[in-house]
C-alpha cells in the first residue's frame, strides 16, 4: 500500500519538488493497487525475452560533425557557473 | 472554391496537374485554422512562414523544376518532434520556449518531399493522457461535439485532420496515442511496426515501444505517407529494413481468403454495446468481402493495462530525468538553491499527470517493489507477444473495435486515473509487441464515430494496409459540420 512517506521519498530520489505530497496519495495508489492485477497473471515462470541487436546492426562509433555551432549558444557565464543554453 | 476536404492523393494530382495553386490552398488552410482554432485547439503554434514556402513551391512549379511528392501539402505535426528552428513545446510548460537544433527524420524526410508544416498540433503534455486534456496548454475539442474529448494524445494531431485544418499529420503512438483519437475524430490512424519508422527526433516517452505514424483522411493516405517516412536510420538503431517496400502499390488487392481473428478479450466486460454492434457489422462487412472470421483469445490482454502503465511509467522516469533545467528548461535564477533543489524546484513546471507518472516510474521499478511490478509487466509482455505470435500462425489479421467506448465529454473521466487506464485495453497490445495495427472510422453514432482496429503480424504493414482499405471501402461516413 503506497504511504505519503514513500510518496516523499520516491519524489525526492526523483528530485520533484511537490508541496502537498498527500495531494497525489489518490491517484497514485488507485493507479498502483490497478497494478496489483499482474499478481494474477501467471507469468513468475516466464523467461523475460528482450529484444536484441547485433554488434553489427548499430552504426559506427565516429564522430559526425553537427552543422549548427551549439558550443555559440554557451556564453551565459555568471561566477564560476555556466549557464546552460536554452536552445532558442 | 477550394475543397480543403481533399485527400492527401487527389491534393498531390491536383497540385501536379496545375489544377490547385499550393500558395491558394495554404492561403485558404490558414483561413480555416483561423475560423475553427477558437473552437477547437488542435494546434499550439501555427507556421508563420507558410505562404511564402506555398509561393516559393508554386514557383518551381510553373517553371518545371523538379518538385518533391508532397508538392506543398500542409502537415500538422504533433508538437514532441523536433523542426529544426521551431518551438517544439511537447504541450509541456517545462519546454515552453524549446527552439529545436535540428530536424527530426521524419522532418527531414518531408521536407525532401515539399510537404509544409502548417502548425505543431496540440498533445497531451509528453504524451501521457489519451485525451489531450492534459496538454498544459489547454485541452483539444472533438470537432464532432465540442463538449467531447478527441482522444489522445495525438489528439491535436486527429482534430487538424478531421476538422480540415491540414491534409494530414504525423502523430506518435505509445499505447495507441495515434490510434484512440483517430477512432474518436474519425480520421485513419496508423501505428506502423515498431522500428519501420525512426525515431530520431521524437521526445521520448516509453521508447522500447513508442512509434510515429500518420493520421490521414483516408487508408490510401496513409500508405502514401509510410512510402515517405519508413526506412532504416542510422540515427535510430532501433529502425529495420523495409527494402523500400511500396506500401500503395496492390492496395486495392482485397482480402478474400484471408483468415481474420476476432479478439475476444477486447470485446467483453466494459465494451459500449454501440461499440459492439459496430464491431459485428465490421466483422459482417470483411466477410462479405470475403475474408474467414473466427475468434480468438489472447489471456494476457487482461493484464496489458497494467504492463503497460508500468513500463511506461518506469521508461518515462527515465527520460524525464533529463529535464532538470540545465540541458532543457526556462530561464530561473540558480542563486539561493542548492543543486538538488534547483533541479526539483525546476520539475514543478511538469503538469499533474506527468509529476503522477514520474512518482509511479520511481516507485514500480525501486528496489523491494520491482519484483511485484516492473519484472511481471515485462514477464506479462513477452507472455502476449507469445500468444500474438501464435495467433499469427492461423490468422493473417487480428480484429477488435479500436476503443471499446465512445467519445466522453471533457472533464467526465479525468480524476478517475483507472478508469481511463482501461480505455488503452484494445490498442496497448500493438505497442507492448511491436505489431503494425491501424483504426479505420467504421460508424458515427449519436454524432459521435466509432473506429474499428486491425492488426497484423510484425512487417505485415502491407498486408494490414491493405485490408483496412477494403473495409474503408465498405463504408461511406460524413463530415464534421463544424
Amino acid at each position: 500500500m503506497v504511504t505519503v512517506e514513500e510518496i516523499e521519498n520516491v519524489s525526492k530520489l526523483m528530485k520533484i519538488d511537490i508541496d502537498d505530497h498527500s495531494e497525489y496519495l489518490d491517484k497514485v495508489k488507485k493507479m498502483i493497487s490497478y497494478f496489483d492485477i499482474l499478481d494474477s497473471a501467471g507469468v513468475e515462470s516466464e523467461e523475460i525475452s528482450m529484444p536484441e541487436i547485433s554488434i553489427e546492426s548499430l552504426r559506427k562509433d565516429e564522430f559526425i560533425p553537427f552543422e549548427g555551432k551549439l558550443i555559440e549558444k554557451m556564453n551565459h557565464y555568471k561566477g564560476t557557473y555556466v549557464h546552460a543554453p536554452k536552445m532558442s | 472554391m477550394m475543397n480543403l476536404k481533399i485527400s492527401a492523393l487527389e491534393f498531390v494530382e491536383e497540385a501536379k496537374n496545375g489544377n490547385i495553386s499550393v500558395e491558394d490552398f495554404i492561403g485558404k488552410t490558414l483561413e480555416r485554422i483561423d475560423s475553427v482554432e477558437d473552437k477547437l485547439h488542435a494546434l499550439l503554434s501555427i507556421n508563420d512562414k507558410a505562404l511564402d514556402q506555398a509561393r516559393e513551391l508554386d514557383k518551381k512549379i510553373k517553371s518545371g523544376e523538379d518538385v518533391g511528392a508532397c508538392f506543398g501539402m500542409p502537415i500538422s505535426i504533433k508538437d514532441n518532434m523536433c523542426i529544426k528552428n521551431t518551438k517544439t513545446t511537447c504541450a509541456s510548460k517545462m519546454l515552453e520556449n524549446f527552439i529545436a537544433p535540428y530536424d527530426a527524420t521524419v522532418i527531414s524526410k518531408l521536407k525532401i518531399q515539399d510537404a509544409i508544416f502548417i502548425g505543431k498540433a496540440n498533445m497531451d503534455e509528453f504524451a501521457m493522457g489519451l485525451t489531450t486534456e492534459f496538454s498544459a496548454y489547454g485541452p483539444s475539442k472533438n470537432p464532432w461535439n465540442t463538449e467531447y474529448v478527441p482522444g489522445g494524445s495525438s489528439g491535436g494531431s486527429a482534430v487538424s485532420v478531421s476538422s480540415f485544418e491540414c491534409v494530414a499529420s504525423l502523430g506518435s503512438d505509445t499505447g495507441g496515442s495515434i490510434r484512440n483519437p483517430a477512432s474518436f475524430c474519425s480520421t485513419v490512424g496508423y501505428k506502423p511496426t515498431y522500428g519501420l519508422i525512426s525515431r530520431y527526433g521524437l521526445i521520448s516517452y516509453a521508447n522500447s515501444i513508442e512509434q510515429i505514424g500518420p493520421l490521414t483522411r483516408t487508408v490510401k493516405d496513409s500508405a502514401f505517407m509510410l512510402n515517405l517516412i519508413a526506412g532504416i536510420d542510422p540515427n535510430d538503431d532501433t529502425t529495420v529494413n523495409n527494402n523500400n517496400e511500396d506500401y500503395l502499390a496492390n492496395i486495392d488487392s482485397g482480402i478474400e481468403g484471408k483468415k481474420i481473428g476476432i479478439i475476444t478479450d477486447m470485446m467483453g466486460d466494459g465494451i459500449d454495446p454501440e461499440v459492439l454492434t459496430a464491431t459485428k457489422e465490421a466483422i459482417s462487412k470483411l466477410e462479405g468481402l470475403g475474408a474467414v472470421c473466427e475468434e480468438v483469445s489472447l489471456e494476457m490482454v487482461k493484464y496489458s493495462v497494467a504492463a503497460y502503465y508500468t513500463i511506461t511509467a518506469t521508461e518515462a522516469g527515465s527520460n524525464l530525468a533529463r529535464y532538470d533545467n540545465l540541458r532543457y528548461g526556462y530561464d530561473f535564477p540558480v542563486e539561493g538553491y542548492e543543486f538538488n533543489s534547483y533541479i526539483s524546484k525546476a520539475r514543478r513546471n511538469f503538469g499533474p499527470e506527468v509529476t503522477r507518472r514520474m512518482i509511479i516510474g520511481g516507485f514500480v521499478p525501486s528496489a523491494g517493489h520491482a519484483g511485484k511490478y516492473f519484472l511481471k509487466a515485462m514477464k506479462v509482455k513477452t507472455k502476449l507477444t507469445k500468444e500474438i505470435n501464435e495467433a499469427f500462425k492461423k490468422f493473417d489479421l487480428l480484429i477488435a473495435p479500436t476503443v471499446p467506448v465512445l467519445p466522453f465529454k471533457i472533464g467526465e473521466k479525468i480524476d478517475d486515473p483507472v478508469s481511463l487506464f482501461l480505455i488503452d485495453i484494445n490498442t496497448v497490445t500493438a505497442n507492448l509487441t511491436g505489431k503494425p495495427a491501424i483504426s479505420i472510422p467504421f460508424k458515427i453514432v449519436n454524432g459521435l464515430p466509432i473506429g474499428i482496429q486491425l492488426m497484423a503480424n510484425s512487417m505485415n504493414d502491407k498486408l494490414l494496409l491493405q485490408a483496412a482499405h477494403a473495409l474503408e471501402k465498405t463504408v461511406t461516413l460524413p463530415e464534421v459540420t463544424i
